[in-house]
Parts: structure tokens; C-alpha cells; sequence
């Protein structure tokens, strides 16, 4: 078992993205903080969990194509064969 | 308001029944039963309590709880998922609640003839679960896949996000056992044969019984389509600058002819505004995206990529603007999310605030869509300014066929509302503004629900604009077929036929 790490409990500091938009890990997004002063105080919660939360949805995203098909096509590909096709890729 | 207590003789007789395990009177199990996921006045929660809740194992035993009631005049209501949008499941005169959730056996695979039969109370995400190991699913798809169930989708006539390759639940339910009003088991489809898709036989049944709200009975075996698992999916989210390209890119892809086409989805402005607030995929969107559109495909590989290869075409030509496969896939991964996902409203000042999604469905023809938007906001609006509990959420339009993607649309507005703050005064203003939401729909040639139904609030005032000569078809056939109005009473302007010989 991992004992204590700090790093793990406590979250980086926020970069602000948008007006109304930080960020501390990543592409993993949080409202600003000021926006939740009023009525729905922010709850601390460690980075670790942050970051099982954020896995946790990418496995059940995984999840739920492969529950509805076999395979997933990608348009990124059938984008570059067309433009391929067409001589502007 | 308190609500009586059923006689004990009459609980003594329901125990019989089904069993001491299978009758519930404590507060938890009633509460828990009062209401659906739709706003609901919780400051007049206790007037929407059942007396009684009971989970059947069988049909005989929801016959003989269905024949108690009309011996007792005791209202009955049935229950599965309680996900419904519009109140079907809420006890609006109280009685005894069924509950089929223990009703979930899977009682026959025909992989010959490619029909699965069913109890009321299984869940399709679940059905589909087992199917999976034979190379089947069961399509049935709405927002609500991880948590309705199949009696709930019978009851309201439910809408599936891939309907356009699969269809909708009365096409993929093709037949069921119903437990009457006055108790009798019958069974309904197309003709007699539980298993034909088909027939000209006798009046057409199914669709009778079929989004009734359960005012005429409940559904207690179904048999569906088997249908062969897809090889393939294909998802594919596009950007436009304004939402008149949005519109029309949709006209093109819905138009498209694919027949692997299950669905296209159109974002109008508002909506994107509303996902770049706190959603992964939106935030990080250029400011000139203001639309956004996107297309769903299934089937066989082969068929899938030749036709997903087609509809980009079609997208390079319309100027549609690719949104990569991240977006694409992820987002039409989680798109039953909106039932499990707490969701962050805004007041008018910007802070946040726990607000209910809610949405307010039609079926809208395409070429309505802009217009109908617009009003459709203008309601949203004027809620907002008056009272700070309402946000809207913005609009989604999907393609709403069978088995084709032109035409018409399911169309929905999604409305934030901050349900701790609800008074009489602002539950009001809500049914106002659901009415006229329903008004402007049938002015411009809609229908007024293309999936939830129309039986609350507001909105089934319109009803009988909307049905004209039909409505006083239904009501004669509910005083027909529940002489003692005992199946969900209060529901769809339906106690009308009771009164005065009902004409």
C-alpha cells in the first residue's frame, strides 16, 4: 500500500482559462471558484481523486461504445483518405 | 395534507396477494414512489404519496391487485423506472402504487425467429448486457438507457436516440401481455401471433396500449426485437458559426438517404453557450462556434464506414467543421448522462447553483425549427426575468423517424430549475409557461410531446386542441374499458369522462 504522499492530497494551484473557466490538471476543468461563493460552496478535494474521477470516465466512455458495437470508426481517418482521394490531403 | 391510511383489511388483502415481503406502507417506500425526474411542486410533496406500494412477482398477482381496487374503489398506479418525464408514474389521487421492478426475468431468446421476451421490469441497458455474449442488442436507447425500464417505455410510447436505424419503442416492442383495468389478461400486437411483426387481422391493439400513461393498464410480459449486435459505430460532431448553417447542414445529413443513419442532433446557440460553462468538450471551443451538429451511425463495418465516408463528404461540401474524433466519439459516448450528472445552473448574477435539468419536448417539422426556437426561448426568457430559479439550457433537435431521419423532430428545450425555491406563485408561472411552450408547438403544425408525453400540468390544457374529435375517442374508450376510473385517475384530462356520462 502507498502510504501518505502530498502530493497526491493536495491539488496544483488553478490556471485561469476563461472568465469563468481554471484549470489545475490538464484538460480536466473547474468553474472558477468565484462563481461558488453564494449558494454552492466548493467542496477540497484531493488530487488523487480528481484524477480517479477522470479515468473513471474515460473507462466507462470505453465502456459504453464497446456495450453498442464491436469497433468505433474514426472521421479523422475517413477525412484524410478523402482528402487523399481528392488530391488536397 | 395527510393522507388516509388503507384500511388494514384491505392491506391484510394485498399481502395475501403478494406476500408480506411485497407490500410496503412506511413513509420511505411511499415517499420514494411520489414523484418522477419532471419538476415537481416539492412543497406540495405529501399530495402526491401512494397509500400503498406493492411489487408483484406475476401477472396474476397484478390482475388480483387490479381487481381488489375496483372491488375497494382504490385508484391503482403502475411503475417501473419512475424516469418518465411527465408524471405517468406519479399517484396524483394517491391508491396503491405497483411497482413491477421485481418483475425483471428474461423468459425466452428465439434466435430463430429473433425475438426476446420479457418481464415489465428489466432494464435495457441490462437486457442488451446478457444478449451481448449471442452477438444481439436490444436498441432501445433514450437519454434514460441506464435506468428506464421496459414497462415504462411501453407506458409512454418511448423515443430512442438511434430510432432512425432501429426504431422507437412501439417498433421494437412486438407484442405484450396487459393486465386490464377491471383485472382481465390479455395480450396485444399485431393480430394474434405473439411473435408477428404484421397482420391485418382485428383492429391494430398494440398502438392502443401503447403510451397510455397507465390509464389503461399494466404491461406484464412484452416480446422484442432481436435485434443483430452492430459491427460498427460511427459518431461524428461538426461546428458552424451561426445556426442557420447548423439547421441546414442537419436538413442535408438527415436527407442523406443512409440507411445506417441512426440519428442527427442539432445544438442551437444557446445550448452551446450553456456546455462551454462547465463541459470538457465545449470549453475549449473557439468563440465563433456557435452550432453545432451530430450524426450517429451503426451496422455492419462494411456498410458503416462506406456510409459514414459518404455523410463526411456531404460535410466537406456543406462547410460543415469537423470536431475531431475525441469530441466525436466521447461526447456520443455519454449521452444518456443527463439522468446521473448533477448539473450546474446559474443565477442571474452568475453564481451556481443545484439546479434539476428539465426538458420540455415536441415534435417539431424541420422546416418549423427556427421559428418555433425562437418563441420557445422568448418562454424561457420571461420565466427567468421573473423569477430567479430558471435557467435556460438551450435546445437540442433530433431527428425523430422511424427507420428514416427526415421530417420531423424531437425537439426539447432544457430548462435549469433550482426546485428548493419552488412556491405556489412561481409552480404557476412553470404551468404557464409549459402551456404556452405546448401552444406554440401545435400552431406551427407540431405535435405536442414526441417522447415523453402530455399528461401534466399546463401542457395537457392543449390536449384536446391538439387531438380534436380524438380526444373524445380516448375518453370513451377509458370510460369503457375502466368503468370505475381506477387505472391512474387525474391523468390526461381523462376524469372528464366521468362526469356527467362523459360527454
Amino acid at each position: 500500500m502507498i502510504g501518505f504522499r502530498l502530493s497526491a492530497q493536495k491539488p496544483p494551484e488553478a490556471k485561469r482559462v476563461k472568465d469563468d473557466v481554471v484549470m489545475r490538471f490538464d484538460h480536466v476543468y473547474e468553474v472558477d471558484p468565484a462563481l461558488m461563493t453564494e449558494h454552492t460552496p466548493q467542496q477540497d478535494i484531493p488530487a488523487w481523486d480528481t484524477l480517479r474521477i477522470v479515468d473513471s470516465r474515460w473507462e466507462h466512455l470505453a465502456w459504453m461504445h464497446d456495450h453498442f458495437a464491436d469497433s468505433v470508426l474514426s472521421g479523422e481517418e475517413l477525412l484524410e483518405e478523402i482528402g487523399a482521394e481528392e488530391g488536397t490531403a | 395534507m395527510a393522507v388516509a391510511a388503507l384500511p388494514d383489511t384491505l392491506v391484510d388483502e394485498l399481502v395475501a396477494i403478494c406476500g408480506e415481503d411485497h407490500v410496503f406502507t412506511g413513509r420511505s417506500a411511499l415517499f420514494n414512489r411520489a414523484r418522477v425526474p419532471s419538476p415537481f411542486p416539492k412543497h406540495r410533496w405529501e399530495e402526491f404519496i401512494p397509500q400503498a406500494v406493492v411489487l408483484p412477482t406475476s401477472a396474476e398477482q397484478v390482475s388480483e391487485v387490479v381487481k381488489l381496487a375496483n372491488r375497494a374503489g382504490v385508484p391503482v398506479v403502475p411503475r417501473a423506472g419512475g424516469t418518465g418525464l411527465t408524471d405517468g408514474a406519479v399517484p396524483l389521487k394517491h391508491g396503491i402504487l405497483v411497482d413491477v421492478k421485481l418483475m425483471d426475468k428474461i423468459l425466452e431468446i428465439d434466435v430463430e425467429d429473433r425475438t426476446v421476451t420479457v418481464q415489465p421490469g428489466i432494464n435495457m441497458l441490462k437486457l442488451s448486457e446478457q444478449l451481448k455474449p449471442l452477438g444481439f442488442i436490444y436498441p432501445d436507447n433514450p437519454a434514460s438507457y441506464p435506468c428506464s425500464l421496459v414497462g415504462g417505455r411501453i407506458g409512454t410510447s418511448g423515443w430512442s436516440l438511434i430510432g432512425g436505424r432501429y426504431g422507437h419503442t412501439r417498433d421494437l416492442v412486438i407484442s405484450f401481455e396487459i393486465v386490464l383495468p377491471t383485472g382481465e389478461i390479455i395480450h396485444v400486437g399485431d393480430g394474434g401471433g405473439k411473435k408477428v411483426r404484421k397482420s391485418s387481422s382485428g383492429y391494430q391493439l398494440k398502438h392502443l396500449f401503447m403510451g397510455h400513461q397507465g390509464t389503461l393498464g399494466i404491461v406484464t410480459e412484452a416480446t422484442l426485437e432481436l435485434v443483430k449486435r452492430p459491427e460498427a459505430e460511427f459518431s461524428a460532431f461538426f461546428a458552424y458559426k451561426n445556426y442557420e448553417d447548423a439547421w441546414k447542414a442537419t436538413g442535408d445529413f438527415a436527407r442523406s438517404g443512409l440507411a445506417t443513419l441512426a440519428g442527427v442532433v442539432l445544438f442551437d446557440e444557446w445550448k452551446v453557450k450553456y456546455l462551454r460553462r462547465d463541459d470538457e468538450a465545449y470549453i475549449p471551443q473557439p468563440d465563433w462556434v456557435n452550432g453545432v451538429v451530430a450524426v450517429a451511425m451503426y451496422g455492419q463495418k462494411d456498410e458503416v464506414r462506406a456510409g459514414a465516408k459518404h455523410l463526411m463528404r456531404i460535410a466537406k461540401e456543406n462547410g460543415s467543421h469537423y470536431l475531431g474524433d475525441e469530441i466525436s466519439q466521447g461526447d456520443w459516448a455519454s449521452r444518456h448522462d443527463r439522468y446521473a450528472t448533477p448539473q450546474h445552473g446559474r443565477t442571474r448574477d452568475g453564481q451556481v447553483a443545484l439546479m434539476s435539468w428539465h426538458c420540455e419536448d415536441a415534435s417539431i417539422l424541420y422546416s418549423q425549427l427556427p421559428a418555433v426556437r425562437e418563441k420557445w426561448h422568448a418562454v424561457a426568457d420571461s420565466l427567468r426575468e421573473r423569477f430567479d430559479m430558471f435557467d435556460d439550457w438551450g435546445m437540442f433537435a433530433y431527428t425523430n423517424g422511424a427507420f428514416k431521419s427526415w421530417g420531423d423532430y424531437l425537439t426539447e428545450i432544457d430548462i435549469g430549475i433550482w426546485e428548493m425555491k419552488w412556491d405556489d406563485e412561481s409552480w404557476a408561472a412553470w404551468v404557464d409557461a409549459k402551456r404556452e411552450i405546448a401552444r406554440i408547438a401545435v400552431e406551427h403544425g407540431g405535435s405536442i410531446s414526441a417522447c415523453h408525453g402530455s399528461c401534466r400540468e399546463g401542457e395537457v390544457d392543449l390536449v384536446p386542441l391538439e387531438l380534436g374529435g380524438g380526444f373524445e375517442v380516448m375518453k370513451k374508450i377509458k370510460r369503457t374499458l375502466d368503468p370505475k376510473n381506477i387505472m391512474n385517475p387525474g391523468k390526461y384530462l381523462l376524469d372528464q369522462a366521468y362526469e356527467e356520462g362523459g360527454e
